[in-house]
């Protein structure tokens, strides 16, 4: 099964107990939180909603998060890719 | 805690040091713009070279240190953990935006990484200009943006043995895995004006 690669970083690392893990592709970005609110339950409104993603390092828009119909020229994660969810910064 | 663990794991990746910048050999001109991160303790000596030059009338030069408590509580110590290609690319495009509204001579940025003992540093600043009045503005706004932008984490660990992922944005705290989702995201920092 062709998979891409999920990073999770401090507050949504510890929420899935995990740093990454490989998950389904393609997948139309707008279902991404619902995939992993079925894995995760509650990480939407504890950790997902204050959080931004990149796609091979490019931030990327989530839109119509919901997991309802796909939008269309939204970006679909490949097989392959990297995807990072961005909790709010903490530098310095 | 299993993510304790996993930051170890991520930090191994990590590794001493990455830098976008190069070791200046002899003779060949110093890069305008040095980042890196590390696990390493920070070495100010090495940040204040990498800027220094007979053009630059001023070097200003801004040390972030650990801190023994938030609220009056007891910090044992810090961890930091980062994303490093997207952490490195985010500094890298905010020195040079710094270098370009600034006319800097020359920036470098570290941040350090793992865990940090109290009282140690935790990010170097250092901007060169032809004169102070740049310098100093360069050195402030930097730093601002960096705290606002750069994909780094900070976890603060307790004397009682709790630990707390921060956040910059209006003092936040994210309690073991729980972040106030509800909140608006920080507005972008207009670095233009």
């Amino acid at each position: 099964m062709s998979t891409f690669t999920i990073l999770y970083f401090a507050a949504c690392s510890s929420y899935t107990s995990r740093l990454y893990e490989a998950l389904p592709a393609p997948l139309p970005i707008s279902k991404l939180y619902s995939v992993l609110e079925e894995k995760y339950a509650g990480i939407t409104e504890k950790v997902l909603g204050s959080c931004l993603v990149t796609v091979n390092l490019e931030y990327v828009d989530i839109t119509g998060g919901d997991g309802h119909d796909m939008i269309q020229g939204e970006v679909v994660i490949q097989p392959g890719d990297e995807v990072a969810i961005i909790p709010p910064v903490s530098s310095g | 805690m299993a993510s304790d663990n996993a930051n170890l794991t991520e930090l191994a990746t990590v590794n001493n040091f990455l830098t976008s910048g190069t070791r200046p050999a002899f003779g060949i001109p110093k890069p305008i713009i040095t980042v890196g991160l590390t696990t390493s303790p920070l070495s100010i000596t090495t940040v204040l070279e990498n800027v220094k030059d007979p053009g630059a009338g001023a070097i200003v030069f801004f040390a972030g240190t650990t801190r023994d408590n938030f609220d009056n509580r007891p910090v044992s110590h810090l961890t930091y953990s980062a994303y490093p290609p997207l952490t490195l690319r985010t500094m890298s495009s905010i020195a040079a935006s710094m270098v370009e509204k600034h006319k800097l001579t020359a920036i470098s940025l570290i941040h350090r990484l793992g865990e940090v003992p109290i009282g140690e540093e935790s990010i170097l600043v250092a901007v060169a200009a032809p004169h102070r009045k740049a310098a100093w503005r360069a050195g402030e706004e930097c730093l601002e943006v960096v705290k606002e932008k750069v994909e780094i984490w900070k976890k603060e660990e307790f004397a009682d043995g709790e630990g707390v992922w921060r956040e910059n944005r209006a003092g936040f705290v994210a309690e073991e895995g729980v972040v106030p989702g509800d909140l608006p995201k920080a507005p972008a920092t207009d670095t233009t004006s």
